[in-house]
């Protein structure tokens, strides 16, 4: 699937210090490992320095003194080093590795486990593909902070330090001189940074608009092919990849560039030591060897100076994913257990709502002074347009959300006084576009009763009447229903799902009915299995359809947010309201013959 | 650096071979010189590399050791040249550097944009056939991660290992020329190196993969539980959806582990193999410059020169590995390459003059390659301006049919006659332009809805004509409620359009294209009742006048036509009007009566409940 561009590096967050700390706190129970790599890498950056002053020192105390015996201790000792900086190289990538796969897994629980907590008034305003970016790519960066960034920038800074010790050990007044060029090399270096990361930033927004342009153009290939736009599109897509082009090599060219600008600039430095060396190692002052070591540290602290500008880069990257994080682990469930909440045992009996007000966010009020009573093993139909606030009512009962004001009660008690779990294990539910799980047939109907045996399973799929075309499965229950049930069709997915409820033996069953014709035959056995769900169990059923809404005990018409009529069929149909229109448009369309749609001359528009 | 451009457009197909190596040569058509100028330049500034310790040599030997200042006369003055001749190299190196970067992103991105392109418009050629049985997600993965698998090949892969060979051929002369023993010396472990570097990368390639398998795993158990939050929430399952997800988390964890692993034992252990060759010339050559046998200089200039030789070597094998992620990709990209675009102008019969729409189907047959045939001995007829419908079962042919008609595929047996021309004939891009489509599955683009109305008319429509479409089609009053009317954008970004109003805009988008014949796919069944009335009316004002095709499966909907086809199994099992067929003892009327039967009751219930009153 093309990914979903998620702006969100675009907002800049300031570095503040209070998120900093909290991602560091990440590491606390594994500090251990912090500190074995820190050392670790320290230790790598001092013997790295030593080895250039051993250099030196084979130059001029072994090969220009003359001694053989100095040139082989002094290979032998930076042996013996080499191999103890391995150790110490390996340490830091497996320490460093494992912490970041580490506090990886610990943030992803963490929000997985909070997101289980959180209601749907959370979900209702942040997208799936949002929260999804901040589980898998933002605990990435985070993690990448606390580790590579963590070596990068103790690598870089060790070995500045160090290198600068050294060239003060050898020449103390070169050394000053040269550390001058170090502000002009950050400079340049940040520039570059600062210009290529602009680029980046372009072409990788192109490129998901080029991922997106694609994606859309072969999932609507058929109608691209019909309205023959094929040279229009093609024409419009070369505009996106000529922005790719330029981003994308603007960035290549001066990427390019900026790694030959700092070589010469370090040149120039390298010159100044060869003319002053020279003069200084002819007055016997400097030795052959200390020019060479000069040079090489020079080279050290040029490296890190160039990589320091990335790394500050990407850890202002990664505490702005860290500040996403953080929002997200910090916000509150609006609905939660109460203290002392208690398992209600069953909820069979009475459902009360007394003067109920909702609204949802943006204020728009859903329900006003709401009031009704549900005897047990009533079977309630919610009928009314599409928006009206139909399953508000579904979604308070479930408990998604919470009364703004008024009470819900279930077995004549507040409902609040429950647990959630009490309450939502009780429920069953049916949706309109049926979500299904990767897995087996099997597995998408056990997640009702997670400890039923197969012929439970069976059994429940039977009464649904989802056994016969189950059995027509080349693996039977054992069929794979392909990510979120793609492989079956709606209403199979349906058929699975009502399967799932019975399975479950809810208290109360809730059915949000497909506006979706499915054929005929499969729409006798999703009614089959409806009823079967609904004997001796309270119902509430956003109806669709004139065969269910007749079957209800009660009938609820929701209509801009207000129940404007409940009654039974034939009361509301007396009543000559909202309902009887509702019923006669509905009925008209399905019997009316002459209404037909493809030929006006045939028929007169029905009367009013 | 100004370059003449090369080809923006270069015909892909040219660079089918069997030989990957040469395809990859061939796509590079019209850049090649550039691109062996990427690799030239790498070699200028190798030479100034190795240049610079030769003049190290010399700044050692001569000036520092045997005190001659014949370069300048004078010590401060030598010293000032040689310094600005280690500039002067490290300039050349660099200037050379950046040209052979700048070369090569140049190829890489261009060679990357043109093949963009030619995907692009290659895939919205494709035979209908070939997106049938291609998932959408293989081919947009293909496009994007295969085409940036083959952009990296050029700018880093391939260069890369030439830049490795180059330092390796011009370092190993240079160490030659100082002494050709420590030169042989030198290389003695190389083989190993490579050799090693290559097995271990594969592996990490392996443990890569496994990984992000896993991590594609673990993505899809938190968009599904995310999508699926209702779900989860009405049946409890929150513990059971934790530890689902905690055993994926955890098993990534682990395979991460793993692949660390050998990570931290690769750059350590080759660090010592590296080490040692190093150490061991050092020796050597230490032993050499006590010896007299060479100078100090010659030392030192090898010191510097042999890193070069031997730790790139390390990354030769990270990168031959690497390439070879780019012949796979090379592979994928050229299978869709490969196959056939539709030709859209190609026809025998070149007019346009637009149709009338008198069609005569004689014993019609279609197949998908070589299975069992889809549609079978179809025939039937109808004149201009006619209402034909075809009712049946899903699968029973209905729209494998109805897609013969603007040639998304071509019949294999029979014949197919519209206004007396064999339909085969006809230019599909004509066809195409002569019938009306109007989906099942609304599709809309990402783009404003006056966009989206426009966007079967390639010419400027006036704002009047886009807003007759709109009310004609019934959706005109919509449109106007939004805040930005009819640059609302659709989609992700802008409005959400119901089912119903998605269909309203397609039938606005057929209204404008205004064509001949007119095609119809269930289009009302994703709709509630009340927009679906909508829909009829603006459906009504399209069929008067054009030949149209109805797919439907509620009677309701095919009573008027013309014609009624009943279809079972790609064969046409009843065909006449709707009084005909109810005449005849068969599917249709069974179809009628089981319909009406439901209806009958709900009018019965209505008079019953009125009749209380």
């Amino acid at each position: 699937m093309a990914e979903i561009e998620l702006e969100e590096d675009e907002y800049t967050s300031q570095i503040t210090g209070k998120t900093v700390g909290r991602i560091f706190s990440l590491t606390r129970p594994h500090w251990r490992w912090v500190a074995g790599f820190w050392v670790m890498i320290a230790f790598t950056s001092i013997l790295d320095a030593i080895f250039t002053y051993i250099n030196k020192n084979i130059i001029d105390q072994g090969i220009i003194a003359q001694s053989q015996h100095a040139l082989r201790s002094l290979l032998t000792l930076y042996g013996g080093l080499i191999l103890v900086q391995s150790v110490c190289v390996f340490f830091f990538i497996f320490l460093a590795g494992i912490l970041g796969e580490r506090i990886q897994f610990d943030l992803r629980k963490s929000m997985f486990n909070h997101l289980q907590q959180l209601s749907l008034a959370f979900y209702s305003q942040t997208s799936v593909g949002r929260l999804m970016a901040r589980v898998t790519s933002d605990s990435g960066r985070v993690s990448d902070l606390v580790t590579w960034g963590l070596v990068d920038s103790t690598w870089a800074i060790m070995n500045i330090i160090t290198s600068t010790i050294f060239m003060m050990i050898i020449n103390w007044k070169l050394a000053l001189i040269v550390l001058g060029a170090i502000p002009i090399l950050l400079t340049i270096a940040v520039q570059f940074r600062k210009r290529i990361l602009v680029e980046f930033r372009n072409s990788r927004k192109a490129n998901s608009k080029i991922t997106g342009a694609y994606n859309e153009n072969i999932s609507g290939v058929r109608v691209v092919k019909s309205l023959g736009r094929e040279a229009e599109n093609l024409k419009e897509f070369t505009i996106l990849t000529d922005e790719m082009y330029r981003s994308s090599y603007h960035a290549a060219w001066l990427s390019a560039l900026f790694l030959p600008t700092v070589q010469i600039i370090s040149a120039i430095a390298l010159g100044f030591i060869v003319w002053y060396g020279g003069l200084q190692a002819h007055l016997g002052i400097m030795t052959i060897g200390g020019i060479q070591a000069f040079v090489s540290y020079l080279t050290f602290m040029m490296w890190p100076i160039q990589d320091l500008a990335r790394v500050y880069a990407e850890m202002q990257h990664s505490i702005a994913s860290g500040e996403r994080i953080f929002t997200l682990l910090d916000s509150v469930p609006e609905v939660f257990d109460r203290p002392g909440a208690a398992d209600p045992g069953t909820i069979k009996g009475e459902i009360e709502f007394d003067h109920v007000d909702f609204t949802y966010e943006d204020g728009k009020p859903v329900l006003t002074d709401f009031t009704m009573k549900i005897k047990p093993g009533e079977m309630i139909a919610l009928v009314g347009p599409t928006g009206g606030g139909k399953s508000t009512i579904v979604n308070l009962l479930c408990r998604f959300y919470e009364p703004k004001r008024g009470v819900i009660r279930i077995n004549r008690r507040d409902y609040t006084e429950f647990t959630l779990h009490g309450i939502q294990s009780r429920v069953g539910i049916v949706l309109q576009t049926p979500h299904l799980f990767s897995g087996t047939v099997r597995e998408n109907i056990r997640y009702g009763c997670l400890n039923a045996t197969d012929e439970e399973v069976e059994n429940a799929s039977k009464l649904a009447g989802a056994h016969d075309f189950i059995q027509n499965f080349e693996k039977k229950y054992d069929q794979d229903v392909g990510e979120g049930g793609n492989l079956l069709s709606v209403g199979q997915k349906q058929l699975v799902s009502i399967a799932r409820a019975i399975l479950a033996q809810p208290d109360i069953f809730i059915m949000d009915e497909a506006t979706s014709s499915v054929d005929t035959l499969t729409e006798a056995l999703i009614q089959r299995g409806m009823e079967n769900l609904m004997l001796g169990r309270t119902s509430f059923i956003i109806a669709h359809r004139l065969s269910t809404i007749k079957r209800a005990n009660r009938i609820i018409v929701v209509e801009d947010g207000r129940i404007t009529e409940m009654g039974t069929h034939s009361e509301l149909l007396r009543a000559r309201g909202h309902y009887y229109r509702l019923y006669t448009q509905q009925f008209r369309e399905e019997r009316e013959q002459e209404f037909d749609p493809y030929l006006t001359q045939a028929t007169n528009m029905p009367e009013d | 650096m100004k370059l003449a451009a090369p080809a923006h457009e270069y015909d892909f197909s040219q660079a089918l071979t069997p030989n990957r190596i040469r395809g990859l040569w061939r796509m590079m058509s019209g850049f090649q010189w550039q691109y062996a100028g990427a690799t030239a330049s790498l070699a200028v500034a190798a030479c100034a590399k190795t240049t610079t310790f030769i003049l190290l040599r010399y700044f050692v030997d001569i000036v520092l050791g045997q005190g001659n200042y014949s370069l300048g006369g004078t010590l401060n003055r030598t010293l000032i040249i040689i310094a600005f001749g280690f500039i002067g190299l490290a300039s050349i190196e660099g200037s050379f550097s950046y040209f052979s970067g700048r070369l090569a992103a140049y190829t890489a991105e261009g060679i990357t944009r043109r093949l963009r392109n030619y995907l692009y418009d290659h895939i919205q050629r494709l035979e209908f056939a070939y997106h049938d049985k291609t998932p959408t997600g293989e081919l947009i993965e293909r496009c994007t991660s295969d085409v940036d698998a083959l952009r990296r090949f050029y700018s880093e892969q391939a260069i890369g290992v030439g830049r490795i060979v180059i330092l390796f051929v011009i370092n190993f002369t240079a160490i030659a020329l100082l002494s050709i023993r420590l030169a042989l010396i030198s290389i003695i472990i190389v083989p190993v190196i490579i050799l090693t570097s290559i097995w271990f990368f594969r592996r990490v390639t392996k443990a890569y993969e496994k990984y992000q398998e896993q991590e594609a795993i673990l993505s899809t158990t938190l968009q599904e539980n995310l999508a699926g939050v209702r779900v989860v929430k009405a049946f409890a399952r929150q513990e059971y959806e934790i530890n689902k997800f905690n055993t994926e988390n955890w098993e990534k964890y682990s395979r991460g582990r793993k692949l660390l692993t050998m990570q931290a034992f690769f750059w350590p252990v080759s660090d010592i193999v590296c080490s040692f060759q190093t150490l061991t010339g050092l020796l050597i050559a230490g032993t050499m410059a006590i010896n007299g046998t060479i100078t100090v200089g010659t030392y030192m200039a090898y010191a510097g020169l042999v890193g070069w030789l031997i730790w790139p070597m390390r990354n030769l094998g990270r990168l031959i590995v690497q390439t070879s992620t780019g012949l796979v990709s090379f592979g994928r990209v050229t299978e869709i390459i490969k196959q056939k675009q539709e030709p859209l102008t190609e026809g025998n019969y070149q007019s346009q003059q637009p149709i009338r729409g008198e069609m005569i189907f004689d014993k019609v047959g279609f197949a998908y390659e070589n299975n069992p045939p889809v549609l079978q001995d179809i025939s039937f007829s109808c004149q201009p301006g006619q209402v034909v419908a075809l009712l049946g079962s899903t699968g029973s042919g209905k729209t494998t049919l109805v897609n013969l008609l603007p040639r998304f595929y071509d019949y294999t047996t029979g014949s197919i006659k519209l206004d007396g021309v064999e339909l085969t004939d006809y230019p599909r891009e004509f066809l195409r332009s002569q019938v009306g489509i109007v989906q099942q599955e609304p599709f809309l683009f990402s783009r404003s809805i006056r966009e989206n109305i426009m966007y079967g008319v390639n010419r400027d429509v006036p704002q009047v004509e886009v807003e007759n479409a709109a009310s004609s089609a019934a959706i005109h009053d919509v449109i106007i409620s939004f805040p930005n009317e009819y640059d609302t954008l659709v989609g992700e970004k802008g409005v959400t359009l119901s089912g119903g109003q998605k269909q309203r805009v397609t039938i606005a988008r057929t209204i404008l294209k205004d064509s001949r014949m007119l095609i119809l796919d269930d289009s009302t069944s994703s709709v509630d009742t009340e927009t679906e009335s909508a829909i009829r009316e603006a459906l009504m004002g399209l069929t008067p006048k054009r030949t149209t095709f109805i797919i439907a499966h509620r009677i309701q909907s095919v009573m008027n036509a013309d014609l009624i086809l009943v279809m079972d199994k790609g064969r046409i099992i009843q065909k006449g009007t709707h009084e005909e067929l109810l005449e005849q003892d068969g599917m249709y009327r069974r179809i009628y009566d089981l319909q009406t039967r439901i209806d009958e009751e709900l009018a019965m219930e209505l008079s019953e409940s009125v009749s209380r009153e």
